[in-house]
């Protein structure tokens, strides 16, 4: 039955977004870990990308989380000499994660999430319809 | 009359027509950040076609059993497509607009209570006449 089917589709997208949201907090948490030794690189922003799967099952298309990726972009420098991964001139490499598209990143994902709960709730209300037929 | 489908069948078609929408339509949401998908809706249903095949003057009658039976009576799950204008598509070639997609799904539960409201009301039509009261 699709309504059935609807659920499955939607915790599907919820799954993905739960993940995303997940490594948003890691790269949160890690946004001034650096390395230990002079030299040493930092935390690298990871990224999620998701890629539409058609599930036989269901006969529907899921969404899953394709790759963890990292970031490529270059890291920041940072004049601090006493830092035990200071380099000779006394620059530390800090990570590459920029808070600000974290944040801006994390309002999507939640958003995505609030979308797929919606249809959640509409479906659900959809089937206890079907349900009070019989009252 | 037995020919004729009962108020019942029709509703139920909506109402599998509607539930099949909501399925799409959830893809459509799930999918909504990954990359170049592009969302879907369903064709105007078999209902529409039914209803006009059903009150249509000029219906093919099967007067023979060796007769093929009328286009119109053909029916199965409806037919997905890609709508061809679409309001916006991001750089990643998505083109899933939540907004567009969450009042399609509100659309198509108030019409599937539309369907399930009237399916009991009949119900209880059925039951006035039975003389058991509304």
């Amino acid at each position: 039955m699709d309504l059935y089917k609807t659920l499955d589709i939607s915790a599907s997208g919820m799954r993905a977004q739960g993940t995303r949201l997940r490594i948003i907090s890691e790269n949160i948490a890690n946004a001034s870990s650096t390395g230990q030794t002079p030299g040493a690189e930092p935390y690298r922003r990871k990224m999620v990308t998701f890629t539409n799967e058609l599930d036989r099952a269901l006969d529907a298309e899921l969404v899953k989380v394709k790759d963890v990726g990292v970031d490529q972009s270059d890291f920041s420098r940072r004049y601090n000499p006493g830092h035990p991964a200071a380099d000779a001139e006394g620059y530390v490499l800090m990570p590459n994660v920029n808070s600000l598209i974290e944040m801006s990143d994390m309002r999507e994902a939640q958003r995505s999430y609030e979308a797929n709960l919606r249809v959640i709730q509409s479906s659900r209300a959809m089937l206890e319809q079907t349900i009070a037929i019989l009252r | 009359m037995a020919e004729r489908p009962g108020l019942f069948d029709v509703m139920a078609r909506k109402m599998d027509w509607l539930a099949q929408r909501q399925k799409v339509l959830s893809e459509n949401v799930a999918n909504a950040d990954t990359p170049g998908f592009k969302p879907r809706d369903l064709r105007e249903g078999p209902f529409e076609r039914m209803i006009r095949g059903q009150l249509a003057i000029l219906q093919p009658r099967r007067t023979n059993p060796e007769h093929m039976t009328p286009a119109s009576a053909a029916d199965g799950p409806a037919r997905e497509h890609q709508p061809r204008e679409r309001y916006e598509t991001a750089p990643s070639g998505n083109a899933v607009v939540l907004e567009e997609q969450l009042v399609k799904v509100q659309q198509t539960q108030v019409d599937y209570q539309t369907m399930t409201n009237l399916y009991s009301k009949h119900l209880r039509m059925y039951s006035t006449a039975l003389g058991r009261g509304g």
